[in-house]
């Protein structure tokens, strides 16, 4: 009886509780479409990150990372990727030279990473090519080809066909320079890894500096999924205990605290939606007990206790509540799986979000572990609104109250 | 044999500047089945009285025995125990609860005592046909008249057969007929039941039903008169 009068008291004054709904409604819906996007933001971020540049574990020469010498490097690549290649989980592997180098056209130079792959294992463990905005992937064909940046290209003015030259430094400690053709320009969401990230084959790159046959740089390893990063990282280390193995989250440490921060931070702004709605629910409530004054003394009066009169508003205020929560999250569903789909387009503010390291085009998504979480908040929330109202429901005075217009 | 005592009450209300003196040494016995009716002019005390004996109110001074037990000594949640199982209440303005339906309205004090289902319904059919409002089963308050939401007020109180009803003006806003149909209720209920009825009013119809009445004036019992009913 208590929760089939408290239901229909939510609907006693239609206008007063659909406001309050609706507010809820919006409210959560803002947040939880906030916090889809900042995921989905930041999941990209993740996802392109592992799946173009890093993988989701890198092993080198322990040091080598510290100044990139050609002489620090995985003597026995050739095996230790073979090895690597047997162990489940294990979806690539794909050895890289790795040299720093300055790049010059007839127009200008910049300072870049070259990478050396051997393009069928390369695309192992790297979608680059899906990235490209011009010409092709590293081919078969002709020797010293260049796979570049977008803004390394806008910055030396370079197209397809146009020749760099690369100062290298060889194995031997000399300076060396080699011309190289441009067959292919890709566009990450890292305005960073465009200007400084060039890719070339690796038998080229062997050639031109007299880097050791069969040894690497560094081997990338891509998983089948992200969860199985740290038992492989494990099973790599104890493996290969002569080689430093590295995931992605310890390559790209800043990619984890910015993930990790934009989901707490999330995770507090819908906190923060639900805590102001909590004071509309409060002072709705209020209102709906003080409206009602005579009614709640004539329950006191004629037997029905605190204790019930009290459950009955805390039962309004959660009914009000999940009433508002459904809605908002049957429109956050709806509006994170049409956007999660066809995406937002960013392009007009794309070249801060690229700088950051963000895609342009946004697709929200919204992992099931939030639900549990926001179910508990709504709770939470929805226990501390009615409190007030409740406590002053009990308080009334019956005698006094049955004598209220 | 007297099953409700009043024993030298006083009640003073000192919310205001001026201490408001309600009830001045009222000491009053009522007997089981009694009829009663408290008459006297407005402010006289009737209303206080009434909520004193009905234990929503405690007295300044003086003792309120019901079948033996000072109420006075009982515990909020002990006095809201004894009015659900002990007392009806009406209210002169009906005090329904407007989101339950008539028969809802009816089973709820039987509803707060878990009473058992069918003979819920069999009290609620069984009153409803004493006032002729069988037709009204499943309307809600607000479409009903004053006076039938008058009756249904009283079959709320009256259904889980209190021993005492208290009923505050309780046809003050009704029409002869509607009158006619309460009373008859109450008398049949009275008779029936045994269940003993204090009225406060000013309805000389209610008077002219009463077996005593009792008058107040200035918080003071100035008459107590059997009527020879």
């Amino acid at each position: 009886m208590i929760v089939s009068i408290a239901w229909r008291n939510v609907w006693r004054n239609k206008v007063r509780s659909l406001v309050v709904i609706a507010a809820i409604a919006l409210g959560l819906w803002g947040g939880i479409f906030s916090y889809a996007f900042m995921q989905g933001m930041t999941g990209q971020q993740t996802y392109s990150s592992i799946h173009t540049e890093t993988g989701h574990l890198q092993l080198n020469s322990p040091k080598f990372l510290l100044n990139y010498d050609l002489h620090v490097n995985v003597a026995n690549a050739d095996e230790v990727q073979k090895e690597i290649a047997t162990m489940p989980g294990v979806l690539g592997v794909s050895s890289s030279i790795q040299l720093t180098s300055i790049a010059s056209t007839a127009y200008a130079s910049a300072g870049t990473m070259v990478t050396g792959v051997d393009t069928a294992n390369f695309r192992t463990v790297s979608e680059l090519d899906k990235y490209l905005v011009k010409g092709d992937f590293l081919g078969r064909g002709r020797s010293n080809q260049v796979l570049i940046g977008q803004q390394l290209a806008e910055k030396l003015h370079a197209g397809i066909h146009s020749r760099l030259v690369f100062t290298l430094q060889s194995y031997s400690g000399e300076i060396t320079y080699s011309a190289f053709k441009v067959v292919g320009i890709y566009k990450l969401h890292n305005s960073e890894f465009n200007e400084r990230m060039v890719f070339v084959r690796k038998s080229d790159l062997q050639k031109i500096i007299g880097f050791p046959a069969g040894s690497a740089s560094a081997i990338n390893v891509l998983l089948d999924n992200d969860e199985a990063t740290a038992v492989t990282e494990a099973e790599l280390k104890n493996k290969f205990p002569e080689l430093q193995v590295q995931s992605w989250q310890e390559l790209s440490p800043m990619l984890q605290l910015m993930s990790g921060t934009i989901d707490q931070m999330s995770f507090i702004f819908v906190f923060i939606i639900l805590l102001a709605l909590a004071f509309g629910i409060v002072n709705t409530m209020l209102m709906a007990v003080m409206d009602r004054t005579r009614e709640l003394g004539v329950l006191l009066c004629i037997g029905m206790n605190r204790a019930k009169v009290f459950r009955m508003i805390v039962l309004e205020t959660i009914f009000l509540s999940f009433t508002g929560a459904v809605v908002g999250l049957l429109l956050s569903i709806v509006t994170v799986s049409y956007f999660g789909t066809r995406g937002i387009d960013l392009s007009l503010i794309a070249d801060g979000i690229n700088a950051l390291g963000f895609s342009s085009h946004v697709y929200p998504k919204l992992d099931f572990g939030f639900y549990p979480k926001f179910a508990a908040m709504v709770i939470i929330i929805s226990l501390f609104s009615s409190f007030f109202p409740a406590r002053r429901a009990t308080r009334l005075n019956p005698a006094e109250a049955v004598r209220q217009e | 044999m007297t099953v409700i005592e009043l024993d030298d009450i006083y009640k003073t209300y000192t919310e205001s500047v001026v201490p408001v003196h309600a009830v001045n040494g009222v000491s009053v016995g009522i007997d089981k089945g009694e009829f009663t009716a408290i008459v006297g002019p407005s402010g006289c005390g009737k209303t206080t009285l009434l909520n004193m004996i009905g234990g929503l109110d405690a007295p300044t001074k003086g003792k309120i025995r019901i079948e033996g037990e000072d109420i006075s000594r009982l515990s909020d949640k002990q006095l809201v125990d004894f009015r659900l199982h002990n007392i009806g209440f009406v209210f002169q303005a009906y005090n329904l609860i407007p989101v339950l339906t008539v028969r809802e309205n009816i089973r709820f004090i039987m509803e707060l005592e878990h009473r058992d289902s069918k003979e819920m319904q069999q009290r609620v059919e069984y009153l409803l046909e004493k006032l002729d409002m069988k037709d009204k089963l499943n309307v809600r308050p607000k479409y009903l008249s004053g006076g039938q939401q008058q009756r249904v007020a009283v079959a709320r109180a009256l259904a889980s057969h209190p021993k005492f009803v208290l009923a505050d003006e309780p046809t003050a806003n009704l029409d002869s007929h509607a009158t006619e149909v309460l009373l008859e209720l109450m008398a049949t209920m009275n008779k029936e039941e045994e269940m003993t009825f204090i009225f406060s009013t000013h309805d000389q119809r209610v008077m002219d039903k009463a077996r005593r009445i009792i008058t107040l004036e200035d918080g003071k019992v100035v008459g107590d008169a059997k009527t020879g009913i």
